[in-house]
């Protein structure tokens, strides 16, 4: 190829980045786009994450926005599925934002990742536990929840260490989350030398799971950990209630929220629960609380404060880098810590919080709970 | 020795109480198919409101202070069968009568159409948040011995046996022997003749959707009872199984309703107790095809006669 | 003779007020353990009552609105020198070439999301023109097309991951294995008729879904498979850097990288496919084999009494109807880099569906625009957030009703006999 076309072309590239950058030279508001399931069977958890991105752009903005500028809230509909979570990507470059706080459902993050990681779109997802999205060597991935990776072995180790039961039964919900956890649980009590006489997944959204609790029935099960979320483990206690299974539960945080007592009554009292700290029961919290309440909205999901946290981040960075550059945003994350509702954060080179401990809580019927500690 | 029997007893009984509920909402499908051969599939939708409208009866009498248990099912049955009834009336009226006597795919489109509607009405006006509801009818009865395994029947899952048997008591008894019932069965073998004859199709039909919607209606309550948790996409689910359950029985045939979701309750339940809860649905389908290669119509469907 | 239907209208009322009444009226709460209940706000029930309102006078004055409708102009239809126009091969050969001309430069003018959103739209052009065969051309109501395009997306994904199998080398390995599941699932099923069919071909969708969903030592489950790589174009990578013994397209043509390039690259890469796909079918339909299978869906008895093989006749149908989804599917996988059993539920069959059927079955036209109707809708819908799923499904129920025979329904030339 010649210099000539070499220049027109180059030319032409830059004429066309230019015209892309115009886009996101809007003077003193910075938008940021949060993504997740608004419709679709996951938009309860959607919900969770967009009322606690909303508060913190709500303060954060009451407060003076960031160097001057105002933040700005965009929801972006995933619906929680892959197909629509990638065009929401593209739409997103599309509209000149550069920080993402989403996705929600792994499988919806790691392919829109791919697109934010390309065109240098910075991200923190407040919900999304997958270790594989953090492990791809991504610069401008975040988040601010825990991995599974994480969760797991601090609950298969208070199993083997303090439980010590008998017969252990594993059941998960056969969704990315509920098994990575479950598998997670299954190979640490295993290697403190347990034998795990059950290991099943079951469909999330069944309603019906009294032949699986005969079957835990039969083989004399005293122990039980589910991978999964609230609304299943909720009917298994209740229905286990009912046909008589004396066995202790135990989840993740994804079963840790008042609903569940809601839904097993009786039946989750004594329910074993690793969490991260109860943000919303933090006393320092109970301002950012008594503002939720005070819009109706509800401060107990496990995603509303990691949003809140989220949208705090990125603002901070952004002013300790001076810029909205996202390059410079991200370094100035890696290297600094944030105090933020969910504790100290800093991050590690990999985009995961560098220190994020789950505690082992015993849940009572109405809705509360105590923490085991170690 | 007798353990393996009681855990066979045990999954049974846990599959027949599915399949109960199945069969009430199959009902619904096999007879609108049966007179105007349409797969409603709006109408898991229809269950799912029953099942919103129950407990929204349910919690109104208990703030009401309203709370003995015979008036609180008496109303929460009343109410979401006559809410339910309008529902499946006004879905025949508005999504399918103006669709009558075309391709039979365009109302099925239609119907896919309406469920997406009706699940986001509900989502909309009610939150996407699941809603539970302590047990109101607790306890049981254990069969078996007390050392050891023991199969244990509630008396929940009694109430769904015998509210089922009743209502399909009652609804074969009216197909049989009323004079709307006989409309019904004659709009099945020849809508165009029933016609002619002077019985006004257009109400039979609408009777139609409103009886399975009120049926649906049973099944919401029951389940709303039972499992305690509703949210608005619960209705797919139940919708499609129920769906397979009428087919599996022969789609058209009532009986043969009831028996489809039976057997498809029992077969997920054995499954799951012998085999493993991944696999039951691979297995309820896989069933399924197996008895239509054998019976191309369903158990107790009629064959079709190819007419030139 | 004008009246007022009084008692029609009080009905209509009252079927209103128990369709609004509770479920919108009322909302429960779950506060805390308890469950809790909290009356609409104002603004829900003003617009409760203004539906009760308008149903009621609507229904009340019925006879005075047919009478004003009927007075309405009709809306004027095509004119005749149009239609005699479009019967015409030269018109409609440049009709066709201005079409793909334009999908051709599209994406050099309009910008990333809406290149991505017609990337998209082709996906299902595709889904619509093979699942067209099999539900719009022989007639059989296939309700689980979903599985073969998951076949044909985990084929590919598969072999990327286990053995570093090319985008290309995985489309035809992807459309050969969609096949062999089409022609496996079509022989024993073939026997079966209309809806019984339909609800087999449905529980064989779901059923590939949980296997792919349960084998987690093959298909890695519910955590999907990622890092699919994207097509190259003869070996030319649309990435930053190369990877290892292969060029980029950026430092191939010498012009600074552009993430752009990539996506327009996808869309015409799927132009390019839904083209081929329209050409084998036109082909298809001008054979023996494409007329057997409208004969075979007009009347089956007539082509068993013509000699005809209905089950071979129905099963190339059926293989072939896979065989394309089994395409898309790889397309797929490679614009996602990153497949979980998640994209392949019911619902999605359903929506191919209601392309075929909305589009005006058999009509490859109407399928095209029907794709994109059903894709940019929702899209578009995006403005109205949380209304976005409920327009949706009102708008399948009104297209229905308003154009039952689809937007175009396809025309044959035939003659009429006059009687």
């Amino acid at each position: 190829m010649n210099k000539a076309t070499k220049h027109v072309s180059k030319l032409f590239a830059a004429m066309a980045l230019a015209g892309m950058a115009s886009y996101s030279v809007a003077a003193d508001t910075i938008k940021i786009a949060m993504a997740g399931p608004v419709t679709g069977a996951v938009a309860q958890y959607g919900d969770m994450q967009f009322i606690g991105a909303k508060m913190a752009i709500e303060q954060i903005n009451k407060a003076g926005g960031v160097n001057g500028a105002q933040l700005e809230g965009v929801v972006y509909d995933d619906a929680c599925d892959p197909k629509q979570a990638v065009a929401v990507a593209n739409k997103i470059v599309n509209d000149g934002v550069q920080f993402v706080v989403g996705h929600l459902c792994s499988s919806s993050t790691q392919p829109a990742s791919d697109i934010y990681e390309d065109e240098g779109i910075l991200m923190i997802t407040a919900a999304s536990t997958s270790p594989e999205i953090t492990a791809r060597g991504y610069q401008l991935v975040f988040r601010t929840i825990g991995l599974d990776s994480l969760q797991g072995p601090t609950a298969g180790k208070y199993i083997a260490e303090q439980v010590k039961p008998k017969n252990i039964a594993v059941v998960h919900d056969k969704q990315q989350y509920g098994e990575g956890i479950a598998t997670a649980v299954k190979q640490t009590v295993e290697a403190a030398g347990y034998k795990v006489a059950l290991f099943e997944g079951v469909t999330a959204g069944d309603k019906d799971f009294s032949a699986l609790i005969a079957k835990l029935k039969r083989q004399n099960v005293d122990f039980v950990y589910y991978g999964g979320y609230h609304p299943e483990l909720g009917l298994i206690l209740r229905q286990a209630k009912e046909q008589g299974l004396n066995a202790k539960f135990m989840g993740p945080e994804g079963v840790g929220n008042a609903d569940i007592s809601a839904i097993a009554g009786e039946a989750s009292e004594g329910m074993l629960v690793t969490l991260p700290k109860a943000f919303d029961e933090d006393p320092k919290n109970a301002h950012l609380v008594e503002a939720f309440k005070a819009k109706k909205e509800d401060p107990s999901g496990p995603f509303v404060f990691p949003a809140y946290a989220a949208v705090q981040v990125i603002a901070e960075g952004i002013q300790k880098a001076g810029s909205t550059d996202t390059d410079k945003v991200a370094e100035a994350i890696r290297s600094t810590s944030f105090d933020t509702p969910t504790g100290t954060l800093a991050f590690d080179e990999k985009g995961d919080l560098k220190d994020f401990s789950f505690v082992v809580y015993q849940w009572h019927a109405n809705g509360t709970k105590t923490a085991l500690g170690e | 020795m007798t353990e393996p029997l009681y855990y066979f007893i045990q999954q049974l009984l846990n599959g027949l109480t599915v399949g109960s509920t199945y069969a009430l909402i199959a009902i619904g499908y096999t007879m609108v198919y049966g007179i105007i051969g349409m797969i409603n599939f709006a109408h898991g939708e229809v269950y799912m409101i029953g099942s919103y409208i129950a407990f929204i009866v349910l919690a109104a009498l208990a703030l009401l202070g309203l709370d003995s248990l015979a008036l609180m099912l008496i109303g929460a049955f009343a109410i979401s069968m006559i809410v339910t009834s309008a529902y499946g009336f006004s879905i025949e009226r508005v999504a399918y009568r103006p669709l009558r006597g075309g391709n039979r795919l365009i109302p099925l489109i239609s119907a896919i159409g309406m469920s997406i509607f009706l699940q986001n009405v509900v989502r909309l006006a009610q939150g996407s948040r699941d809603i539970a509801m302590p047990s109101l009818i607790t306890g049981g009865w254990s069969i078996g011995p007390e050392e050891g395994f023991h199969a244990t029947l509630s008396y929940m899952q009694l109430v769904i046996f015998i509210v089922t048997f009743i209502t399909m008591t009652a609804l074969t008894l009216f197909i049989s022997r009323s004079r709307m019932g006989r409309a019904c069965r004659a709009c099945a073998e020849d809508i165009k003749m029933t016609n002619l004859l002077g019985i006004n199709t257009n109400n039979v039909i609408a009777l139609t959707f409103v009886i399975g919607a009120a049926l649906a209606a049973v099944a919401g309550v029951l389940l709303s009872l039972y499992y305690g948790v509703i949210n608005p996409y619960i209705g797919f689910m139940a919708g499609l199984k129920a769906f397979t359950a009428a087919v599996l029985g022969g789609i058209g045939s009532i009986p043969g309703a009831v028996l489809g979701g039976l057997l498809l309750g029992v077969t997920e339940a054995i499954t799951a107790g012998y085999f493993s809860t991944e696999y039951k649905d691979v297995v309820a389908f896989s069933l399924l095809i197996l008895i239509l290669l054998f019976r191309p119509t369903g158990i107790l469907g009629r064959p079709e006669v190819e007419k030139v | 003779m004008k009246r007022l239907h009084f008692k029609a209208a009080l009905l209509s009322l009252a079927v209103v007020v128990a369709l609004t009444g509770l479920l919108l009226g009322v909302r429960l709460e779950q506060q805390g353990t308890s469950l809790s209940l909290s009356g609409a706000t104002p603004d829900v029930l003003w617009k409760m009552a203004g539906a009760g309102l308008f149903i009621f006078l609507f229904n009340l004055l019925r006879d005075w609105i047919d009478a004003a409708r009927g007075r309405l102009p009709a809306l004027p239809g095509v004119p005749g020198g149009i239609s005699q126009l479009s019967e015409l091969v030269a018109v409609r050969r440049l009709f066709w070439c201005f079409v793909i001309a334009a999908a051709i430069v599209f994406p050099f003018f309009a910008n990333r999301g809406a290149i991505d959103l017609a990337t998209l739209v082709l996906i299902y052009v595709m889904l619509g023109l093979g699942l067209n065969i099999v539900v719009g051309l022989a007639g059989l109501l296939d309700l689980g097309y979903v599985g073969f395009y998951a076949v044909g997306a985990y084929s590919y994904a598969l072999l990327a991951m286990y053995f570093q199998v090319g985008f290309w080398t995985g489309l035809v390995a992807a459309g050969a294995l969609a096949a062999l599941f089409g022609f496996l699932l079509g022989f024993p099923v073939l026997r079966l008729r209309g809806d019984y069919l339909a609800i087999v071909t449905l529980g064989f969708g779901e059923i590939i879904r949980i296997l792919l969903n349960n084998m987690t030592w093959l298909t890695n489950g519910p955590n999907g498979i990622g890092g699919i790589d994207k097509p190259t174009l003869f070996g030319l990578e649309f990435n930053r850097r190369a990877a290892e013994g292969a060029q980029t397209f950026h430092e191939f043509f010498g012009i600074a990288f552009n993430t752009n390039h990539r996506v327009m690259f996808l869309y015409l890469l799927a132009l390019a496919l839904v083209l081929a796909t329209l050409f084998v079918i036109n082909r298809l339909l001008r054979m023996p084999l494409g007329r057997a299978w409208e004969a075979m869906r007009e009347d089956e008895i007539a082509c068993r009494a013509l000699g005809l093989n209905p089950t071979h006749i129905k099963l190339t149908a059926f293989t072939i109807g896979a065989t394309f989804a089994g395409f898309a599917g790889c397309f797929f996988a490679a614009r996602q880099g990153f497949i979980s059993p998640e994209s392949f539920t019911f619902i999605e069959s359903a929506i191919i569906l209601a392309i075929v059927v909305l589009g005006g079955m058999g009509s490859q036209l109407g399928v095209i625009l029907a794709a994109i109707v059903m894709t940019v809708l929702p899209e578009l819908a995006r403005e109205f957030n949380e209304y976005r799923m409920l327009l949706f499904g009102l708008l399948m129920v009104v297209m229905m009703i308003w154009r039952p025979q689809g937007l175009l329904p396809m025309k044959r030339p035939h003659l009429e006999l006059r009687t």
